[in-house]
């Protein structure tokens, strides 16, 4: 007969958790978050960046994993800056997909685990899956393989980790660079002062509204528990999940390395990137409603890819994020409204800016 | 740079916990193929690449329809849908996709099995270096035809050829019990520790996939005793984590390729070794790279893979009782390429000439893509040379008719006269 396939179903975090602060040897203070295990599968010696956002997010998902997990990373940055032969930042197994692989090549792990266990070649439980692939390869050229392991539902986790360009290359624009951001292949100019011209493409909601019995979320680095939480719930979910989460990247957006998750919480402030959760039972989405909202520029202002932005591509950005309040059911402020008249933005230029570094304790 | 040989493929971690445990096959599965045993079947080549699949118990199969290969997989599907067979059956987006499932699940220590035909065949084509450096020996079975332009469903073996550098094992069946045995075989070479590799089981398209023959149906324990559990030495498995396909620095660059291209030679001793251990549990002993036929006083000697060998063989006999000295070669493996046993087989030959059923735009003879193998084999020959040649033949899926291998024959026996080929390549039934 044959065996039956166990699952971990892993306990959530408590999002109202206690932080804590240290000393560290030069006496500053160090945050943490004691309740998140100290295990990390995802170890120190990767030639990341500094202040890389993918691999904050690296770090929490398989920290909120833990060791029983198999993972599988296509093409990008987090392939080139990770692995060295012979070296390696992680203690769960894991294996290098080509750009266009990472759903196909993870149902397969998905498909050859069920398929062992069931048969009697693999014991123990079924094994956390996790795919992290980058957003040209979640979003572009490994969409139709990402979607097929969805449609697929096998149980595993295909994440997303969005650092809006084809970071690895040099900085190229992908599907989700947003309107007007500056890359290699979307320079500005006399010809095209916004430099990028299309609308980013809507890759978390597509899976959603495209797989509806799957688990969908949306996160960024910004809410650690939230992530790590995330991470969880789509692990816990039995099928297929798809977690698309915001990863700054200093390199390619220009911006202080120190700011990586102040910038995943202003992109959210922004009403750029909607942090939300799609209910397969219930068919809805919850929105994250983010205590302080704030204009774009507030977001614009702290990168240098944005920093050849006209008025009017300012407001443009402006009644994006909008439009995006009123998706996720909030009041859009007269501020904000004000913000989609390229004038508005006119009279700013004339005013210095001054970027508020520290938002302090609950902000 | 100078690089050592690195001996066959060490895990540089200690080895996974095993996976010796023969997998589960469900009652029905157990009871199916204990009726069959013994049993002789006609089943068409892809039912018999199925049946193969069947016995060798995959645990994962990727699937995506393309003619003629989709058979095979419309067998599969059948055989999981009556509870036969307990294998995860992944509907593929594409080739590319299936044969990345397919690799995913190798990785993890699960049995894959895949396939395609035609431009199928070569949408996957990133996928055929990636599996064989990453050592994953899953299973692809082709069934050829004509790549595009234009659309053509009949056979042509381009497809597979395209892919004969990328570190497959690679090799034809010419008959539905070949097709059924040489899966098995393939496996077994394949799954060895000593050799790791991916492997590709082609058949003619329609010729041998469609047209039924006769099938010997084994135990299942025949099958389990001659094919043992996969055992991947560095499988993605928590118990022993390893990193697969990690970014190298130029400079260890070499060492991997040279171990990767000696994996190629190391099979053949295995290759040997596992025809004949399969001639001991089934009965059936295969030639173990190259077959040769009437090959004992031949002067002139063909040399061919896959289907139209069996046309090719009636030819040579009507040929041979009028007196011509003509026999035939057929390259069981193209990969890894049987230069010693090629060159042993013609050694008394003096004119030899490559049927091919592919096309090679623009290659040193101007052809097809069998005969720049086969001239390099014969040119590191330490006899006298024979002369070669071409033949451009079934092209588009077209027969090679008795007749044509009678014309092929006569070109061998003038240039035998004249002591010189005409020209590198023939295109049959264009030249007199």
């Amino acid at each position: 007969m044959a065996h039956e396939v166990v699952r971990h179903n892993l306990p959530l975090f408590d999002e109202e958790g206690r932080a804590a602060a240290t000393d560290d040897l030069a006496g500053r203070d160090r945050h943490f978050l004691p309740d998140f295990p100290g295990e990390d599968p995802y170890a120190a010696g990767h030639r990341t960046c500094a202040g890389c956002g993918p691999a904050i997010q690296y770090r929490w998902v398989l920290k909120a994993a833990g060791h029983d997990s198999v993972l599988a990373g296509p093409t990008g940055c987090m392939y080139v800056a990770n692995s060295t032969y012979l070296c390696t930042p992680y203690t769960v197994p894991w294996a290098h997909t080509p750009i266009a692989s990472g759903g196909s090549f993870t149902s397969g792990m998905a498909a050859g685990y069920e398929a062992m266990i069931r048969k009697g070649r693999h014991p123990g439980p079924y094994p956390n899956i996790i795919v992290m692939a980058g957003d040209g390869s979640a979003s572009d050229i490994g969409l139709g393989s990402m979607s097929g392991a969805l449609y697929r539902n096998h149980d595993a986790l295909f994440i997303c980790y969005d650092n809006e360009c084809y970071a690895n290359t040099g900085i190229q624009t992908s599907p989700t660079t947003p309107y007007a951001g500056m890359t290699t292949f979307t320079p500005f100019g006399k010809a095209i002062p916004e430099g990028k011209k299309l609308a980013a493409k809507n890759l978390a909601k597509m899976m959603a509204e495209g797989h509806p019995h799957c688990y969908v979320a949306t996160t960024t680095v910004g809410y650690p528990t939230d992530l790590m939480n995330k991470t969880r719930k789509g692990l816990n979910h039995v099928g297929a999940a798809f977690l698309h989460c915001y990863t700054p990247c200093q390199k390619g957006w220009v911006y202080q390395t120190s700011m990586t998750v102040e910038l995943g919480r202003r992109v959210v402030e922004a009403g750029l990137f909607p942090v939300w959760e799609y209910d397969p039972q219930q068919r809805e989405y919850r929105y994250f409603h983010p205590p302080v909202q704030r204009p774009v520029t507030d977001y614009l202002a702290m990168q240098g890819r944005f920093g050849h932005m006209l008025p009017e591509h300012v407001a443009a950005l402006q009644r994006a994020a909008n439009r995006n309040w009123q998706d996720m059911g909030m009041d859009v402020p007269a501020s904000l409204r004000e913000g989609e008249d390229p004038a508005h933005h006119e009279r700013l230029s004339e005013e210095t800016y001054s970027m508020p570094l520290n938002r302090g304790v609950g902000a | 740079m100078t690089t050592a040989h690195v001996q066959g493929a060490q895990p540089a971690v200690p080895l996974a916990p095993a996976r010796l445990a023969r997998g589960i096959r469900t009652p029905d599965g157990e009871r199916f193929l204990a009726g069959l045993a013994g049993q002789k079947m006609r089943l068409n080549g892809c039912a018999a690449a199925a049946y193969a699949a069947l016995y060798a118990n995959v645990d994962v199969i990727a699937a995506y329809p393309i003619r003629p290969y989709t058979a095979i997989m419309m067998n599969l599907s059948q055989f999981i849908a009556d509870g036969i067979l307990d294998a995860e059956y992944i509907h593929a987006d594409g080739e590319h996709a299936q044969l990345s499932a397919a690799f995913g699940a190798g990785s993890c220590g699960a049995r894959a099995y895949t396939g395609s035909s035609g431009v199928g065949v070569t949408y996957a084509y990133e996928m055929y270096s990636i599996i064989s450096g990453a050592r994953i020996p899953v299973q692809m079975a082709i069934a050829d035809r004509t790549l595009d332009p234009p659309g053509d469903f009949g056979s042509e073996h381009t497809d597979a050829l395209c892919t004969r550098d990328m570190g497959w094992l690679l090799g034809w069946a010419a008959t539905p019990q070949e097709v059924f045995d040489k899966s098995l075989i393939a496996y077994a070479i394949g799954e060895d520790p000593r050799v790791l590799l991916p492997q590709m089981v082609a058949q003619d398209g329609y010729f041998v996939s469609h047209i039924a023959g006769e099938v010997e149906m084994p135990s299942a324990d025949q099958v389990d005793a001659y094919l043992p559990p996969y055992q991947l030495p560095f499988a993605l498995d928590p118990r022993r984590p390893v990193s697969h396909g990690p970014q190298i620095h130029p400079e260890q660059g070499p060492p991997l390729q040279l171990e990767r291209a000696r994996a190629m030679e190391d099979a053949i001793p295995v290759i040997r070794r596992k025809t004949d251990e399969f001639a001991t549990a089934f009965g059936r002993q295969y030639p173990h790279l190259v077959e040769e036929y009437l090959l004992d006083d031949a002067e002139i000697a063909l040399v061919i893979s896959g289907g139209h060998a069996v046309t090719c063989r009636a030819a040579i006999r009507r040929l041979r009782e009028q007196g011509i000295k003509i026999g035939m070669v057929r390259l069981l493996w193209i990969r890894p390429f049987p230069s010693d046993d090629l060159r042993a087989a013609l050694q008394a030959v003096k004119a030899v000439g490559v049927v091919e059923t592919n096309l090679g735009l623009g290659g040193a003879s101007y052809g097809g893509i069998l005969s720049l193998d086969v001239t390099t084999a014969l040119y590191q020959a330490e006899y006298e040379r024979p002369l070669v040649t071409s033949f451009m033949a079934g092209l588009g899926g077209e027969t090679v008719p008795v007749a044509e291998f009678d014309w092929m024959a006569g070109k061998l026996g003038q240039a035998l006269q004249r002591g010189r080929v005409e020209k590198a390549t023939h295109w049959v039934g264009f030249e007199h």
